[in-house]
């Protein structure tokens, strides 16, 4: 289920994107019919959810808990497929989860997000408090393709490590992986412990493990590690170890791993998609509300390409109805008080006054696509200018290697490479670290990013 | 499916039944010990307990126990593994000697490509030390084509049973090599130590004696150039990588290579002919199929920064060489700069069917 959450964003962005050319009869006729909002892109997500299979007869997704999307990573022997199965297992008992056996959890199969093909497996279980989504990934690439693509940013992570091995030479590069995708709290599973007889041993795995974390800038100390059996779990066997350590997993989950902001609690911002003037009322900004809430009278502010100004929202509507309050996800139009239709256009945003910047020079992490997934087939070097898609934007960009890259002048970037550039944008645009945004030249996308840094 | 449930259990049965005849009989090991043992080797836990116990926890000894025990666990571990997919690691080049240079005009450079199971172990120092050791080893060891008249071609792949056979000679020169450890025993320690399945795929080297002292006034010679893309830590390993034989024919060649300028400025453009060959679409030198844009010297050179960048390629050879003064009038032979051999690897990629992955001038049929 949490497929529609997560394929409901990227589709809208997408759709955003591509919209340029839409714009123009649509807005036509809009002016005519007065007041009205967009609404398109509910049929891009739609197909999506469908291919996936995720309309299942089961029943609805309940929103009642918070969402989280949690991952885990560890060695390939270490049990994280068998954890996996074992969670679903223990949650289905109190109805949290469908148990998915050991050999019903695809391995990775290749799905496409945003264009670009990422291996990761898919489950979701509920516990008292939350509602997660849990992926695996085979490799480091394919976790880093998730994070730029957003298709499920991990809010945090389950480390895996067996008690007869302890921690493995590339548990480093683990850790190092969950900085990278910027996790910043992680619950360690101790697995196989019926393999270790003596406690003294687990005691040092465990010190290992939390020296280890500190090393990584991770919370060492107060990082809940919980010994267990997850092979236990799923044969319903030595519920010390076994069933009860699960549980006692998924509550550590609950409470150390804290949840993303909600959309709701953030400061509100819209992208502009189109602008019209309406005779007698004003101007009317439409788009969708990517986050926060506006009520009718509040301050806000206007940013990006050359301009900034403030003024009051005087009025939102949608389906032709008045409204006093926007939210996320709403297609709506907004009125603005004392500006000229000439003063706002596509690409801008409103947002809470000083909730975001705009800015002209910003790092990011990029992945650029291979020719399979519609990309470019040759490499390119610095100085590379595609067009930057952000929110509604379409600004030209010039690509550099960071400062200090050692060769910089001949380095080269090819498809499929993940590669952190430095993004010098021909006009200023709202942006902020963990923006992400899209790459086009000549009709093809040819790199999707994440801001990681901005330059001031 | 079922393969993978039964092998952990009786696995873990044998393991408990040896671990309780033991514990009778011997003392507890310390964990102090155990702890110090595991920075120092990075052997798994049940086997640094295993060591002090069998060595009645002495350190030293029990290093040496775990040194011994390597080479049967980590059998036992690679035959575990055996079966797996290693799809993932690291192409890696080892240039030992470029060719034509100041002094030394011989030719030594490997390139070999090994595997693993996942891009997290490629990540790690040891797999990078232990490619970095491989392809020093083979570069080292690696002959001069003996049938060279029958089949002019330099780079040569080699069979990689021959190189697991091999004594491995450490890259870093101040390591003192072992006589026993072979590259196979190498592997087979890496394995033991991260767990996954480690494969040589494939190994290509390129070996040419260089003229003697006295016959230095040359009008022609050859280098070896090369590209990896992607490197993580190691700067000539990465997920792809090429070598390139560069031909060069002039009658001022030995005059021009006295000046470190053109030194400077041939090695730039060497590196832009090894980057364009992994930037782009390559699969031939001249030779050209469906697609025209697969040959190198069809090519827009677009991996050359500087004035030259996106000419073609042919036409910016041509001109690098009259610019740089290769180019004699009175002279009858072909003169200047030319790419004669070249390999390109991507990590993971298949095993070309009945066929070299070296691509060669001569065997295209040179213009």
């Amino acid at each position: 289920m949490f497929g529609l959450r997560l394929a409901l964003p990227a589709a809208v962005r997408c759709g955003g994107a591509r919209g340029t050319s839409r714009s123009g009869p649509l807005g036509v006729s809009r002016v005519l019919q007065t007041f009205v909002p967009f609404s398109k892109p509910s049929l891009s997500a739609g197909v999506f959810v469908s291919k996936r299979g995720y309309a299942e007869a089961s029943g609805k997704f309940s929103r009642e808990k918070p969402h989280m999307n949690i991952g885990t990573i560890g060695h390939v022997d270490h049990g994280k497929t068998t954890l996996t199965a074992a969670i679903t297992k223990v949650l289905s008992e109190k109805g949290g989860a469908k148990f998915t056996d050991y050999s019903q959890i695809d391995k990775a199969p290749e799905e496409k997000a945003r264009g670009i093909t990422i291996n990761s497996s898919h489950v979701e279980y509920e516990t008292d408090k939350r509602h997660y989504g849990h992926i695996d990934c085979p490799g480091h690439a394919d976790y880093i393709k998730n994070m730029i693509t957003g298709a499920a940013q991990m809010d945090g992570a389950i480390i895996v490590v067996s008690a007869s091995d302890g921690q493995m030479p590339q548990t480093r590069e683990h850790l190092l992986l969950a900085r990278q995708v910027g996790i910043k709290k992680l619950v360690v599973f101790i697995n196989k412990v019926d393999q270790i007889e003596d406690d003294e041993m687990l005691e040092l795995v465990e010190m290992e493990m939390r020296e280890l974390l500190s090393t990584y800038n991770f919370d060492g100390e107060n990082t809940p590690i919980v010994m267990g059996s997850a092979l236990a779990a799923l044969e319903s066997r030595n519920d010390e170890i076994g069933s009860e350590k699960i549980r006692e997993l998924v509550k550590s989950c609950d409470e150390w791993l804290e949840l993303p902001p909600r959309d709701f609690d953030k400061p509100f911002l819209m992208p502009i998609e189109d602008v019209f003037s309406i005779s007698g009322r004003g101007t009317v900004c439409t788009g969708r509300v990517e986050r926060g809430v506006i009520n009718k009278g509040d301050e806000v502010e206007i940013l990006g390409l050359g301009s900034s100004l403030k003024t009051t929202l005087t009025g939102i509507e949608m389906f032709h109805k008045e409204l006093d309050r926007g939210e996320p996800g709403d297609n709506m139009g907004a009125l603005l008080r004392g500006v000229k239709r000439e003063q706002v256009r596509r690409g801008q945003v409103i947002c809470a006054p000083g909730s975001i910047k705009s800015v002209k020079k910003f790092q990011a992490q990029i992945y650029v696509l291979t020719k399979d997934e519609g990309g470019r087939y040759t490499s390119f070097m610095q100085n590379y200018r595609p067009q930057l898609f952000l929110r509604t934007a379409d600004i030209t960009v010039s690509l550099t290697f960071p400062e200090g890259t050692p060769d910089a002048a001949e380095k080269m970037v090819m498809p499929g490479d993940n590669v952190e550039m430095v993004c010098d944008l021909v006009h200023d645009c709202a942006a902020e670290v963990g923006t992400r945004f899209t790459l086009r030249e000549g009709g093809k996308t040819v790199g999707t990013g994440i801001v990681t840094k901005i330059f001031t | 499916m079922l393969r993978r449930f039964v092998a952990p259990s009786t696995a873990r049965a044998c393991s408990s039944a040896l671990r309780c005849y033991s514990s009778a009989q011997r003392p507890k090991p310390s964990i102090k010990l155990l702890g110090e043992l595991r920075k120092l080797t990075e052997t798994s836990i049940s086997k640094a307990r295993e060591a002090l116990v069998a060595t009645n926890n002495d350190l030293d000894a029990a290093l040496k126990w775990l040194e011994e025990d390597l080479a049967v666990s980590g059998a036992k571990k690679a035959a575990k593994v055996e079966g797996r997919t290693a799809g993932e690691g690291l192409v890696g080049v080892s240039i030992l000697s470029p060719g034509l240079g100041e002094r030394k005009e011989g030719i030594r450079a490997s390139m070999v490509e090994l595997n693993c199971e996942t891009d997290f172990v490629a990540r790690n120092e040891l797999f990078s030390k232990l490619l970095a050791d491989i392809s020093h080893t083979f570069a080292f060891l690696a002959e001069e084509p003996h049938d060279f008249e029958q089949q002019p071609v330099l780079l040569r792949e080699y069979s990689v049973d021959t190189i697991l056979d091999a004594p491995l000679i450490p890259s870093d020169v101040t390591a003192i090599p072992s006589n026993t450890t072979s590259v196979g025993t190498a592997i087979r320690d890496t394995i033991a130590k991260v767990g996954e399945k480690i494969a040589l795929k494939r190994a290509v080297a390129a070996v040419m004696q260089g003229a003697s002292p006295d016959e230095r006034n040359i009008d022609s010679g050859a280098r070896i150039a090369s590209y990896v893309h992607g490197s993580t830590s190691h700067p000539s390993q990465g997920r792809v990588g090429s070598l390139a034989l560069i031909y060069l024919k002039s009658p001022n060649l030995s005059k021009l290579y006295k000046d470190e300028a053109f030194r400077t400025e041939l090695e730039k453009l060497e590196r832009g002919i090894a980057r364009q060959i992994v930037g782009f679409h390559t699969e031939s030198i001249y030779e050209t199929k469906e697609t025209p844009e697969t040959a190198l010297y069809e090519q827009p050179f677009a991996m050359f920064p500087g004035e030259y960048n996106g000419q073609p390629f042919r036409d910016v050879l041509q001109k690098w060489a009259t610019k740089h003064g290769m180019i004699d009038e009175g002279y009858k032979d072909f003169q200047g700069v030319a790419v004669s051999e070249f390999a390109k690897w991507t990590v993971g990629e298949p095993l070309p069917v009945n066929a070299s992955s070296v691509k060669s001038a001569i065997s295209e049929g040179t213009q």
